[in-house]
């Protein structure tokens, strides 16, 4: 019997039966509190992970600018030549030019879109339908608009009143990237009459060198007048990533609110128990037990009110991590990572030691009681 | 030989600028295998005599000798220590633990040391007191007498050398009440175990050596029975 080994442990448990709903409402708290905390991280934790599952791997990935707030509106050959001779000898280096045009699709009225004009694509994109090279006519279509506009190789836009044909349909880009081109139409830099680049890609082999090249850009760029704008996204992927520190952090402090009011009815619960076994806890005294044999049997009452909601919470939380991860991630199972058992883990030892403390008070208070007053009634 | 011996007991209760004698100067000697009881009407300061006899409290003035050694200064948990090794103590209201069983209850004053042999003690005791067939009852499962029986096996279970009952037979019919009495009787003559027990019920006569009467924390008139 458990109660050999543990006596106060006995003694405990079988207080807590004695009054099983209160029991059961105090560890109730301890529940919610568990799993506000352990699912509000995990909730977190799936929103950061699929977030940088759909940035895949931009942060060797540069863009510059021509800086329009100096009123420069396009890059030069000769900005482009000493972009170039910035970056390493393996990156690739595409200038890109734009204009707006009408565009029809399916003889419909034209809308007036965005033309990027790329030099080498190939170096960029790959084809989901179709050939991205030879590129010397026609046009590239990203995902979204070849869609939307139920585009195949061989299907004809107008562009500026001209009959275009389409080459390729390319492969999504990752989101975040800047050089994403699903919801674009690219045409051949050739067919561009202004000489001028609105954009230069550049896409180094490291995070590390891309840095590097960024500021080296920048160095020889923005020397005398800024410009241009180097825009890196492996630093605003840091920023993002920063942000959603900031803002689980935030959460798991908000769910230890519940926490809070569930100690508060554990102590509710201790003390309204204190005083209905006033005498009891005289008798105990009375027989031999010291003040702290009293602390040690109260608290352990806590202390298993704590483990009780503590392994119910984790329970609830699996499911509800489950659940989470089944949405945000599409994929249940990615609840089993290590940050998920942290967050589990932290709101378990917080749910249980929010109950100790809770306990702490009504517990000494018992203790201290003059067994001759206790008795006394 | 002594068990007990207490010398000029006072006791003082400072209550909103007035005095309160609960002990006015009493001395009370016991020896072992003695059954007395203490009678007096309430508030004469019976329970107050029991509770610094058992240590559960101290005496404003005076001494208390328990087996030689002088326990009048000592601190909480050194009285407390020593409750459990030669006290044992049965109330009015039989105090049991309403969630655990008679076994248990007896077993409470020992229950944290965890030695096994607690329990099989704790079972002879109750069957010595004629609850062999009721040890796995909770107390709201037995009747008043057999409560305080359970509450006397659980006076026994340290093997004390004093039992101090306040009122033991205060809630239970006088049939019952006479039953506990004996059962006071044959431990003290068995077990030389001296028992103090407070009561407002003449019929203790028939039972103890001697009784002590308390008239407002004074020692009255003192009758001994036989010899
Ligand atoms: N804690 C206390 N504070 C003040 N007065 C007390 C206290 N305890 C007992 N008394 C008083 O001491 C006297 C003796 O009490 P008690 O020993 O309980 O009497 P009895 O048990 O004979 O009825 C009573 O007048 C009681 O009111
Ligand atoms: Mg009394």
């Amino acid at each position: 019997m458990a109660g050999r080994f543990f006596p106060a442990a006995l003694m405990a448990r079988r207080n807590l039966t004695r009054t099983k709903m209160r029991s059961l409402l105090a560890s109730l708290g301890i529940v919610i509190g568990v799993v506000a905390i352990a699912s509000l991280g995990m909730f977190g934790v799936a929103l950061q992970y699929s977030f940088t599952q759909n940035l895949g791997n931009v942060g060797n990935q540069l863009t510059v600018y021509p800086n329009s707030g100096e009123n420069i509106t396009e890059l030069t050959e000769r900005d482009i030549r000493t972009i170039r001779r910035e970056t390493s000898p393996t990156a690739t280096v595409s200038p890109v030019k734009t204009r707006v045009e009408p565009v029809s699709y399916n003889r419909e009225d034209a809308i007036r879109e965005t033309i990027y004009g790329v030099e080498d694509p190939a170096a960029l994109y790959e084809a989901k339908e179709g050939r991205v090279s030879p590129f010397r006519s026609g046009a590239l279509v990203g995902s979204d608009v070849a869609e939307e506009h139920e585009l195949h190789p061989g299907s004809q836009i107008t562009v500026n009143g001209t009959s275009v044909r389409v080459r390729a349909v390319l492969e999504e880009g990752d989101p975040f990237s800047s050089t994403n081109p699903d919801n674009r139409i690219i045409m051949p830099a050739t067919s561009f009459s202004q000489r001028g680049y609105s954009e230069v890609y550049v896409i180094e082999s490291t995070g590390t060198q891309a840095n590097e090249t960024a500021m080296g850009i920048r160095g020889a760029l923005n020397d005398r007048e800024q410009r241009v704008v180097v825009q890196e996204l492996g630093s605003l992927v840091d920023t993002i990533e920063e942000q959603f520190q900031i803002i689980n952090t935030v959460l798991a402090g908000i769910a230890s609110i519940s926490l809070l009011v569930a100690g508060i009815s554990i102590l509710n619960v201790m003390l309204m128990s204190t005083v209905e076994r006033r005498e009891e806890i005289g008798v105990l005294r009375a027989v031999g037990y010291q003040k702290r044999d009293v602390l040690k049997v109260m608290l352990m009452e806590a202390t298993l009110l704590g483990f009780l909601g503590g392994i119910a919470g984790v329970i609830l939380s699996l499911g509800a991590g489950l659940a989470i991860n089944h949405y945000a991630v599409g994929n249940a199972m990615a609840v089993f990572r290590l940050p998920n058992a942290w967050y589990v883990g932290a709101a378990f030892t917080f749910g249980v030691l929010t109950s100790i403390v809770s306990g702490l008070y009504p517990a000494w208070k018992a203790a201290s009681e003059e067994p001759v007053d206790a008795l006394r009634g | 030989m002594t068990v007990i011996d207490a010398q000029g007991l006072v006791k003082r209760y400072r209550t909103g600028g007035q005095t309160l004698y609960a002990l006015a100067g009493i001395d009370f000697a016991l020896e072992s295998g003695e059954f007395v009881s203490i009678m007096g009407p309430s508030g004469s300061g019976k329970t107050t005599l029991l509770n610094i006899l058992g240590l559960l409290d101290t005496p404003t003035e005076g001494t208390v000798l328990l087996e030689g050694q002088d326990v009048t200064g000592l601190g909480d948990s050194k009285r407390t220590r020593l409750r459990k090794q030669t006290i044992g103590f049965v109330f009015q209201h039989f105090y049991l633990l309403p969630t655990l069983t008679a076994v248990e209850n007896v077993e409470v004053p020992l229950l944290l040391d965890s030695d096994p042999k607690v329990k099989k003690r704790a079972r002879a005791l109750l069957e010595r007191l004629g609850l062999g067939d009721r040890l796995d009852h909770k107390p709201d499962e037995l009747s008043g007498g057999q409560k305080q029986r359970v509450a006397i096996a659980r006076s026994l279970i340290n093997s004390p050398k004093v039992v101090l009952a306040d009122e033991p037979t205060g809630n239970l019919d006088s049939e019952t009440g006479r039953q506990i009495l004996d059962e006071f009787r044959r431990i003290a003559d068995e077990d030389d175990v001296a028992i103090v027990a407070v009561t407002h019920d003449d019929l203790v006569n028939e039972y103890v050596d001697r009784t002590v009467h308390l008239v407002d924390g004074t020692i009255g008139r003192e009758r001994k029975n036989g010899g």
